[in-house]
């Protein structure tokens, strides 16, 4: 403290520090608007029953009760989510690692292979949501004409209740494999050559240097791939809004689809706000228990 | 001289020393601020200025009001500054909602009539009845103005507006040994239509006799048309619970249901058409319910189709009933200048801005003087749309509304995919939608 005060009677000092406060106040005023206020509010809102016509009226834990205990649209909303979530996460991991283990050899112009695997990470959700909702198209999609080339189908993969989801984690993993390709690549190519060369000695096959070398080094990659995965497949959003409205019969109805429905639908925000503060406590939950089972040790 | 005037060399030997940086930063915010503190006001002596959020962005629509309509406000009123902002359907709830809990509604905005109930019952908007009594030709929006009516008052200028009529093409009526000119009357008379309209392939439905949605406020307005033509109503007369499950809303959500689940003329799934062009234009559906805007995209995207397009009047069971609601201007109750905001909403319902408007985007005009205006009666279809005003009625204005059409909407796909019965599903709404009633 004493070293602070001494710091501080310092003209020079004390010029730079407020010039240092003064350059990181911008970022420092933008994370407290946007983010923290924010969510604080809506921590303060989840316990009200503000609908942003009449001022909000504290009505204590009753959201959360109702949420929790009488709210069968929720609880759907959430299986749906963790089907989602479930479905999605493994399929990205093997897709994205035998992408990766394809891109990572030593080819003339593989950098165009990563290049073109890559493009649905840039390509903005609504965007992409728009050229699959046309893929999927029941009458002239381009799904059906290939399944017709066969006799088969058509097939309608949004307005069937037990196929819409699929649908969309179909769509879900074609996007996200490009993103944690590039990761697993780095994690690839950081992977020390001599354990190869050792594996060599010992006459280890294709699938034992997979096995036992490629990919006990990943695992630090895929431990960050499923805990990224996992939050942001928590939160999808886009691809519903565009899609199917959470639809048909509510199949695709996830919890953050939910919380805009109940927020922007029908300006219950007390009850979005609820939901919210669950989602956050589930999702931060799953996180802690992959921290403390999956996290690598070394 | 510039180098003088501004001591640049000082400002940079500043800037080079500790804490130069930040005094520097702050003069520059302060300079920025004095600046920006003196400018609006010396303009806002002079005018006053007026924010209206127009709903919908349709392209004509934008560019009938800024081109045309405008200017000849401005030119009007010059102490007026109308500033215009056009605001997405889709978005427009959220905004307003954001705006009104933030302070910064606009003076004068668009919805659709179904949210008068919620603006009126919470005080966010002006009762415009003293003002509509001084307007010397009240009386052409006849029955139009009631659908902003609220407990007595009127809130709501309409501006244009939409029904729902049946729609289909005569020369696949022809094909089917169907009359075109003779298109169903009844219940009965649409069903058969529908069966012999419906082109199969296996379990494939291949065209749809009618396009049914399933989800959503159009399966909602659907469902209005058939339990108003059963004999039917949404609730009493006190408003105090649902009537939509008694007998007459079984019979005709069962009439529905039917279609897609019996006769199989319709499926549960959404046609999308082949880019702007719509579905009934590619033979994917051969009738469906069309709003006028369905009847302006055929006629803009597929021109060589329009000449088949044919437009019939409601259908009757016990009742002839169809729905048609009205969009109009609100007036916010926080709005500093409502003798300007007046001026603005008058302006916007005058016959000659009303016939623009909706001339540009093919809806229907709520004065009764424009019926036989040439951009409505020279198209068949639209005059179709006009003549059958006579048949419409609207949703309820209660502020509870908007929830209970959503909970009927969920239990109505329910119906339609065959999850439940009808009685089943509006009796599960109606318990739902009581609840929330009692609530109040």
């Amino acid at each position: 403290m004493s070293s602070l005060s001494a710091y501080w009677r310092n003209r020079t000092r004390r010029e730079q520090m407020l010039t240092g406060y003064a350059f990181v106040a911008p970022i420092v005023l933008y994370t407290l608007v946007t983010g923290f206020i924010p969510v604080v509010s809506s921590l303060y809102l989840s316990f009200t029953n503000y609908n942003m016509m009449t001022p909000a009226r504290w009505i204590g834990l009753q959201n959360y009760v109702q949420v929790l205990f009488h709210d069968s649209l929720f609880w759907r909303a959430m299986l749906n989510t963790a089907q989602y979530s479930l479905e999605v996460l493994p399929l990205n991991v093997l897709f994205s690692l035998c992408l990766a283990l394809l891109v990572n050899q030593k080819l003339r112009g593989i950098t165009i292979f990563r290049t073109l695997y890559y493009l649905p990470v840039v390509t903005s959700s609504i965007a992409v949501s728009m050229i699959w909702l046309w893929l999927y198209n029941k009458n002239s999609g381009l799904i059906n004409l290939f399944l017709g080339l066969f006799g088969l189908g058509p097939v309608d993969w949004l307005g069937t209740p037990g196929l819409a989801l699929h649908s969309l984690v179909l769509m879900r993993v074609w996007k996200g494999i490009g993103w944690n390709m590039v990761i697993y690549l780095a994690g690839l190519q950081g992977i020390p050559k001599y354990l190869y060369e050792a594996a060599d000695i010992d006459g280890a096959s294709g699938w034992k240097k997979f096995s036992q070398v490629t990919w006990p080094s990943l695992r630090p990659v895929t431990y960050y791939i499923v805990v990224m995965g996992l939050i942001s497949t928590f939160q999808t959003f886009a691809e519903i809004y565009a899609m199917t409205n959470g639809g048909p019969l509510g199949s695709t109805t996830t919890v953050a689809y939910l919380i805009y429905q109940r927020a922007f639908g029908a300006f219950d925000m007390g009850n979005a706000s609820a939901v919210s503060f669950i989602l956050f406590v589930v999702i931060f939950g799953l996180s802690l228990v992959n921290v403390k089972y999956f996290q690598p040790q070394d | 001289m510039f180098r003088r005037m501004f001591n640049l060399e000082r400002a940079q030997s500043r800037l080079a020393t500790p804490g130069g940086g930040l005094r520097m930063a702050l003069i520059i915010l302060a300079v920025a601020a004095c600046l920006s503190a003196v400018t609006p006001s010396a303009w806002a002596a002079s005018r006053t200025t007026v924010t209206f959020w127009m709903a919908g962005n349709d392209q004509k629509f934008m560019d009938t009001v800024n081109t045309q309509l405008l200017p000849a406000f401005e030119k009007k009123y010059p102490k007026i500054d109308l500033q215009i902002t056009f605001v997405p359907w889709e978005t427009l709830s959220v905004k307003l909602a954001t705006a009104f809990a933030g302070g910064m509604a606009p003076d004068v905005f668009m919805h659709g009539a179904a949210a008068t109930a919620g603006f009126a019952a919470t005080g966010r908007v002006e009762p415009l009845d003293s003002l509509i009594a001084k307007m010397p030709d009240a009386r052409d929006f006849g029955s139009t103005l009631e659908q902003g009516n609220y407990y007595g008052k009127h809130y709501m200028i309409p501006v244009f507006g939409a029904g729902r009529l049946l729609m289909y093409r005569a020369d696949e009526f022809k094909e089917a040994g169907l009359n075109p000119d003779e298109p169903p009357a009844t219940w009965e008379e649409f069903r058969n239509a529908a069966i012999k309209l419906a082109i199969r392939r296996g379990n494939q439905i291949v065209r749809e006799g009618i396009d049914l949605p399933t989800s959503g406020i159009d399966a909602q307005q659907i469902f209005a048309c058939f339990l108003w033509q059963a004999g039917g109503s949404f609730f009493n007369r006190d408003y105090t619970r649902v009537t939509f499950n008694d007998a007459h809303g079984v019979e005709a959500l069962q009439f529905l249901a039917n279609l897609i689940q019996k006769d199989k003329v319709a499926d549960t799934s959404i046609n999308l058409g082949q880019g702007n062009v719509p579905p009934i234009a590619t033979n994917q559906v051969a009738m469906l319910f069309a709003v006028p805007g369905d009847v302006a995209q055929v006629k803009t995207y597929a021109p060589g189709i329009y000449k088949e397009i044919r437009v019939a009047p409601p259908l009757k069971n016990k009742e002839q009933w169809t729905f048609y609601s009205f969009s109009g201007m609100f007036m916010s109750k926080t709005s500093k200048h409502k003798e300007d905001a007046w001026k603005v909403m008058e302006f916007f319902s005058s016959p000659e801005a009303l016939e623009k408007i909706n001339a540009s985007m093919g809806t229907l005009p709520p004065r009764r003087s424009l019926a036989k205006a040439p951009a409505f009666a020279s198209d068949p279809n639209i005059r179709a749309f006009v003549e059958s005003m006579q048949y419409a009625r609207g949703n309820p204005n209660i502020a509870q509304w908007v929830q209970i059409r959503d909970i009927l909407s969920r239990y109505l796909e329910q119906a339609l995919y065959g999850r439940m019965t009808p009685k089943a599903a509006l009796d599960q709404a109606a318990k739902e939608a009581d609840a929330l009633l009692s609530n109040r």
